[in-house]
C-alpha cells in the first residue's frame, strides 16, 4: 500500500515543526517560549508517531481485504 | 445516492467531544470569576488563579474552544452532506485540524496562566501562537473550501456560504490584528505595528468582527442547517436568506468603531460605526425572522423536541441581542452604557443565549445520528436542561442590566456643587448583591451543561438504531 500524499505533507510539516520546537526551547529568553517549544516538539512527535500508527492499520487492514479475510 | 459516499464524521466525533469538554471548562471558569467579582478573597493570592489571568481563560475557552469546537464540527459535518463529498486533503489534513487547534488552545490558556498576553482582547496569544493558530486556519480554510470545490451537488447551500465567510473573515483579521514585532525570535513578548488610537481601532476592528463573524456569522450557518433538519421543513425563503447573508457580511465589517466612542478616535468614525450598527439591525432580523418562520407548520415540534428548542429559542436570543446592540451603539445610550455591566450583560444574552443554545440544538442533533443511536438518552433531562439554563441566562443578564444601568447613573450624578454624588468604590458596593445573582446564573448554566453531558454519554452508551429513522436520515 502506497503512502498517501497528504499523509506525506502532514508528515514531513510534523518533522519541521519538530525542529523549530527544539530550536525555539533550546534559544529560549523566557518561560513561554521554552514550555512552547518543547510542547511543540512532543506534539509533532506524538503526531508523527500517530500517522506512522494508522500508515500501518490501514495496510494491515488492506492486507486482510487482499486475502479474503476481511 | 447520498449514502454511497463515506463522510469523515471521525473528526467531526473529535469536535463534539471536544465542544462539551470545553463548554464544561469554560463555564467553570466562568462562575470562578463570577464568584470572584462577587468575593474577591477568592482571587486567593496567587498569580496564576488572579482575575486577569482567569479572565482571558474564561473568554478565549467560551469562544474560541467551545464554540471554535462547535464550528469546526458542523462545518465539517454540514459541507461533507450539502456537498455529497468526503472531505477534501485527507484524514491526516483533518487530524491536523484537530489535534493542532487543541494544542493551540491548551498553549494559550497555559500562556495567560503565565502571565504572557499581548494585551489585544480576545486576541491574547502571543506572536508564536498566532503563527502556529495560522498555519491550522489555513489549513481548515484548504479542507473547506477544497470540499466545496470538489462538491457533487450543482449548488452550494447558504450554511456553507456562511461558513466560507467565517473562515475566510477570521484569517484577516487575525492576521491584520496580530500584526506584532518580536523582541527576538526567542522571547514570547511582542509590540503590535500599530499604537494608540490605531492600535485601538485595529483591534476592535477585530474585536467587533470575531463577534460578527466567528460567534454571529458561522452559528448563521449551523441554523440554516439544523432547524431545518430538525423541523424536517425547508428554510422559509432561501430569497432572504441570501440577502440576510450579503447585507451582514456587508455591514458587519464598519460597525467597530462603536466600541470606541467618547475616545480619542475621530468624531466621524464613531459616527460612522454607530450608523452601520443601527443598520445591522434589519438583516440581524431577517435573518432572525427567516430561522423561526422555518417552523411554519411544525411548531408542535418544540413540544417533542428540546433540541430544536434549544435552536428556536438560539434565535429568540439572537434577535434580542441583534436589537440591543444596535441601540447600545448610539452615542448617547453608550455614554450610560459604555465601561459598565450593561455591556457585560449584552454579551453573554449573545453568547450564553445565541451560540451556546443554537449549539446545544446542534449536540443533541448530532450525537444520535453521529453514534448511530435511536435517539437522546433522555428528552426529559433535555428538557431540564434547557428550563435550568434559560432561568440561569435570566438571572444573567437581568442582573446585569440593573448592576451596569444603576453603575452609569451613580457615575454621572453630582452634585448641587458640581462634585461627582458617588465614589467609584460606592457603585462597587452598589451592585455586589447583583453580582451575586450573576454568579448564581452561571451556576445555573453550568449545571445545565452537566446535565447535557451525563445525557449525551448516556446516549453514546446506548444501543445502536436497528433502523433509520426519518429524523435520522443523514443527507
Amino acid at each position: 500500500m502506497e503512502v498517501e500524499t497528504g499523509d506525506l505533507i502532514v508528515g514531513v510539516a510534523m518533522v519541521v515543526f519538530g525542529l523549530i520546537g527544539l530550536t525555539l526551547a533550546a534559544g529560549a529568553t523566557d518561560n513561554e517560549m521554552y514550555v512552547f517549544g518543547l510542547s511543540l516538539t512532543a506534539f509533532a512527535a506524538v503526531f508523527g508517531v500517530g500517522l506512522i500508527r494508522r500508515h500501518y492499520d490501514k495496510a494491515e487492514a488492506y492486507a486482510r481485504k487482499e486475502n479474503g479475510h476481511g | 445516492m447520498a449514502n454511497a459516499v463515506e463522510y469523515n464524521d471521525d473528526v467531526v466525533k473529535k469536535f463534539v467531544i471536544a465542544c462539551v469538554f470545553w463548554g464544561v471548562v469554560a463555564f467553570l471558569v466562568g462562575v470562578v470569576l463570577a464568584s470572584q467579582l462577587a468575593w474577591p478573597e477568592l482571587n486567593l493570592g496567587l498569580s496564576f488563579t488572579n482575575f486577569g489571568r482567569l479572565r482571558p481563560v474564561h473568554t478565549s475557552g467560551a469562544i474560541f474552544a467551545f464554540g471554535g469546537s462547535a464550528l469546526f464540527a458542523t462545518s465539517f459535518y454540514i459541507v461533507q452532506r450539502t456537498c455529497h463529498t468526503r472531505l477534501f486533503g485527507g484524514e491526516a489534513l483533518a487530524n491536523f485540524i484537530f489535534w493542532g487547534y487543541q494544542f493551540f488552545i491548551v498553549m494559550a490558556a497555559l500562556s495567560y496562566v503565565m502571565g504572557y498576553s499581548q494585551g489585544q482582547e480576545y486576541a491574547e496569544p502571543e506572536w508564536h501562537l498566532d503563527i502556529f493558530l495560522t498555519v491550522v486556519w489555513v489549513c481548515y480554510a484548504v479542507v473547506f473550501i477544497g470540499t466545496i470545490m470538489k462538491r457533487e451537488e450543482p449548488h452550494i447551500y447558504v450554511a456553507n456560504w456562511f461558513f466560507m465567510a467565517f473562515i475566510l473573515t477570521i484569517a484577516v483579521l487575525h492576521l491584520g490584528n496580530n500584526l506584532a514585532m518580536p523582541v527576538s525570535l526567542f522571547t514570547a513578548k511582542s509590540y503590535n505595528v500599530a499604537s494608540g488610537v490605531q492600535n485601538a481601532m485595529i483591534q476592535w476592528w477585530y474585536g467587533h468582527n470575531a463577534v460578527g463573524f466567528f460567534l454571529t456569522a458561522g452559528f448563521l450557518g449551523m441554523m440554516y442547517y439544523f432547524i431545518p433538519k430538525a423541523a424536517n421543513r425547508p428554510v422559509y425563503s432561501y430569497r432572504i436568506s441570501i440577502v440576510h447573508f450579503w447585507s451582514l457580511v456587508f455591514m458587519y465589517i464598519w460597525a467597530g468603531p462603536h466600541h470606541l466612542h467618547w475616545t480619542a478616535l475621530p468624531d466621524w468614525t464613531q459616527t460612522l460605526g454607530m450608523a452601520f450598527s443601527v443598520m445591522l439591525w434589519m438583516p440581524s432580523w431577517g435573518g432572525m425572522i427567516n430561522g423561526i418562520m422555518t417552523l411554519s407548520g411544525a411548531w408542535d415540534k418544540l413540544r417533542t423536541d428540546p433540541g430544536l428548542r434549544f435552536s428556536v429559542t438560539a434565535v429568540g436570543f439572537y434577535g434580542m441581542a441583534t436589537f440591543e446592540g444596535p441601540v447600545m451603539s448610539i452615542r448617547s445610550v453608550n455614554a450610560l452604557s459604555h465601561y459598565t455591566d450593561w455591556g457585560i450583560g449584552h454579551v453573554h444574552s449573545g453568547a450564553l443565549g445565541w451560540v451556546a443554545f443554537i449549539t446545544f440544538g446542534a449536540l443533541y442533533y448530532l450525537v444520535p445520528v453521529l453514534w448511530k443511536r435511536e435517539g437522546l438518552y433522555s428528552t426529559k433531562l433535555a428538557s431540564w436542561h434547557f428550563w435550568i439554563a434559560t432561568l440561569g441566562i435570566v438571572f444573567y443578564i437581568t442582573s446585569m442590566w440593573v448592576a451596569g444601568i444603576m453603575q452609569g447613573l451613580m457615575w454621572r450624578a453630582y452634585d448641587a456643587f458640581g462634585f461627582l454624588q458617588y465614589s467609584f468604590s460606592e457603585s462597587v458596593s452598589a451592585v455586589h448583591p447583583y453580582y451575586v445573582i450573576r454568579m448564581l446564573g452561571g451556576v445555573l448554566f453550568l449545571t445545565g451543561m452537566l446535565i447535557m453531558v451525563y445525557n449525551l454519554i448516556q446516549t453514546v452508551r446506548g444501543p445502536a438504531r436497528q433502523s433509520v429513522s426519518p429524523m435520522m436520515a443523514e443527507a
